[in-house]
């Protein structure tokens, strides 16, 4: 296993001298007796879009949430912008926040708000937004970029799954964040609006020169999206890589990731 | 993903008593934050007080009914059926219009809170709104519990004139009173010391409703099932509160007013 990770990593193409925005070291974090991330490490660089996988329950939510500071680590280093996002204090922490967008896996979109409003709310709230015609601009934007300007007055209750996340979406993009995380972004969704969603990560990847961490099951996901993926096994990641390069790969559980792929 | 942990009652009990100071120590921080929610505020001023209205309109007229129809009997046996609005009015102001109003105001108000909240948490909209930076303490928490605080102590108000109105019917269809003269006794009977003390205790039953519904809600765990426990357990906590309330209240009261 360490030799793939070290053959995967020699071939690995990240880019070089670019900025690091996130850099994790021997990060560690138990609830209980279980000791879901054991020692990760992982470095993304700005422009750059990582995906991992990995079985439930092997702590890639948890990883990410560590990122925006939901959830302190045990042990380790969690390094964003080259700050230490545990020793942050709460006005550091909304700041860093801001920088960053989070997609839940099931949109988490407000309920008791119109697609519209919960548009308005990080712009009003967040961003500290006033001027209504800059408001509303930025509303239509970001709907328009998801294509989901038809469902601006909608109740999130009178959307589908897949229009929900791409509201979500739209939501996490309005911001401008220089970091999204994706939390299984594509869970649940039919394969054709399953890559309306790759395609859409893809473009706002090109469009706003995001760095984004994407956490998904779906490996046409993780194909169109990733330009470097990162597979998690029992705490710790066990090997990385393009998407092609471990698609080669002889292990056997990183083969078994792509067994059904062509 | 987060296993639960286990760990023995009374360390949790401590865990849940510090998690709520804390809690209403950031409340209280959050109130003078900057940047207040004036419109979700007024949003649930709406919600909460108008929205009940009809509900503790209802029950308080029956209350006032049902008191005069239970007294009568024995105050006309002393020969002391004059004394029916003034024993309503004491009754009704002082203890049974704050309490009963604000135990309905529980099973509605700190239910629907409880409910609400928890199940943002289940659909991690409670997640979404921190990690966008906002602030979900000062737009959640703070609208609804100052918008309790504030609203139970009108509906106890309202709902204290209408139990009055309610008595003066029920008495009126067996005497045959005067809504002035009925009406003039239940004032006289009533003095500063009665309306007072029971107004400021409604404040303290309107914080209890929303700090219970709005901690059960924020505490709930994730899963569908937790949505009906954070609502139940809001409604029986927030019951417990008032009459714990209450207790203290009538002490202090007792002390001040009547030696």
């Amino acid at each position: 296993m360490e030799a793939e990770k070290e053959k995967t990593g020699q071939k690995q193409q990240a880019p070089k001298k670019q900025e690091v925005v996130i850099a994790i070291k021997g990060l560690k974090k138990s609830f209980g007796t279980k000791h879901v991330l054991k020692n990760i490490n992982l470095q993304l660089h700005r422009g750059e879009n990582i995906v991992i996988l990995g079985r439930s329950g092997t702590g890639k939510s948890v990883t990410i949430q560590c990122i925006v500071g939901m959830l302190k680590p045990d042990g380790g280093s969690v390094k964003v912008f080259g700050d230490e996002v545990a020793e942050m204090d709460d006005k550091e922490l909304k700041s860093l926040r801001i920088k960053i967008g989070f997609l839940f896996q099931s949109g988490a979109l407000y309920d008791s708000m119109t697609v519209r409003e919960n548009l308005e709310f990080p712009l009003t709230r967040v961003l500290k937004l006033k001027d209504r015609a800059e408001i509303d601009k930025r509303v239509e934007a970001a709907l328009d970029s998801v294509g989901l300007l038809d469902a601006i007055d909608k109740m999130p209750s009178d959307l589908s799954g897949g229009m929900r996340k791409r509201a979500g979406l739209a939501r996490t993009i309005i911001v401008e964040p220089e970091i999204i995380l994706y939390d299984e972004p594509t869970t649940g969704l039919d394969p054709i609006t399953s890559r309306e969603i790759s395609d859409l990560i893809l473009s706002i990847q090109k469009k706003q020169k995001t760095s984004s961490i994407i956490i998904t099951h779906d490996m046409e996901c993780a194909r169109i999206a990733s330009d470097r993926v990162m597979i998690m096994d029992d705490g710790e990641y066990i090997a990385e890589g393009s998407f092609d390069e471990l698609h080669k790969s002889k292990d056997k559980i990183v083969g078994s990731y792509f067994k059904d792929i062509l | 993903m987060a296993e639960e942990v286990t760990m023995p009652a009374w360390k949790r009990w401590f865990e849940n008593i510090g998690d709520q100071v804390g809690f209403f120590f950031k409340f209280f921080k959050n109130i003078f934050a900057g940047g207040f929610e004036w419109s979700e505020f007024v949003r649930q001023c709406y919600e909460i007080g108008y929205r009940s209205m009809m509900l503790v309109g209802i029950t308080s007229f029956i209350m006032g009914v049902v008191l005069i129809v239970q007294l009568r009997p024995t105050l006309v046996t002393f020969g002391a059926a004059s004394m029916l609005p003034k024993t309503l009015s004491v009754s009704f102001i002082r203890e049974i219009g704050p309490v009963i109003i604000a135990i309905i105001c529980a099973g509605k108000i700190a239910s629907s809170i409880g409910a609400e909240l928890g199940s943002m948490k289940v659909t991690e909209q409670l997640d979404a709104m921190e990690v966008s930076g906002a602030n979900s303490i000062q737009y959640l928490v703070v609208t609804r519990i100052l918008a309790t605080t504030i609203m139970v102590p009108i509906l106890s108000v309202i709902g204290d004139a209408i139990g009055l109105f309610g008595g003066f019917l029920a008495l009126n269809i067996r005497d045959s009173i005067s809504f002035q003269l009925y009406f003039t006794k239940v004032i006289a009977a009533l003095d500063f010391t009665d309306f007072l003390p029971a107004f400021i205790k409604t404040i303290f039953f309107g914080f209890a409703i929303g700090f219970v519904g709005c901690y059960k809600g924020f505490h709930s765990n994730k899963g569908t099932e937790s949505v009906g426990i954070a609502a139940n357990s809001a409604v029986v906590t927030a019951s417990l509160w008032i009459f714990v309330i209450d207790a203290i209240a009538v002490q202090i009261t007792s002390l001040l007013f009547y030696k």
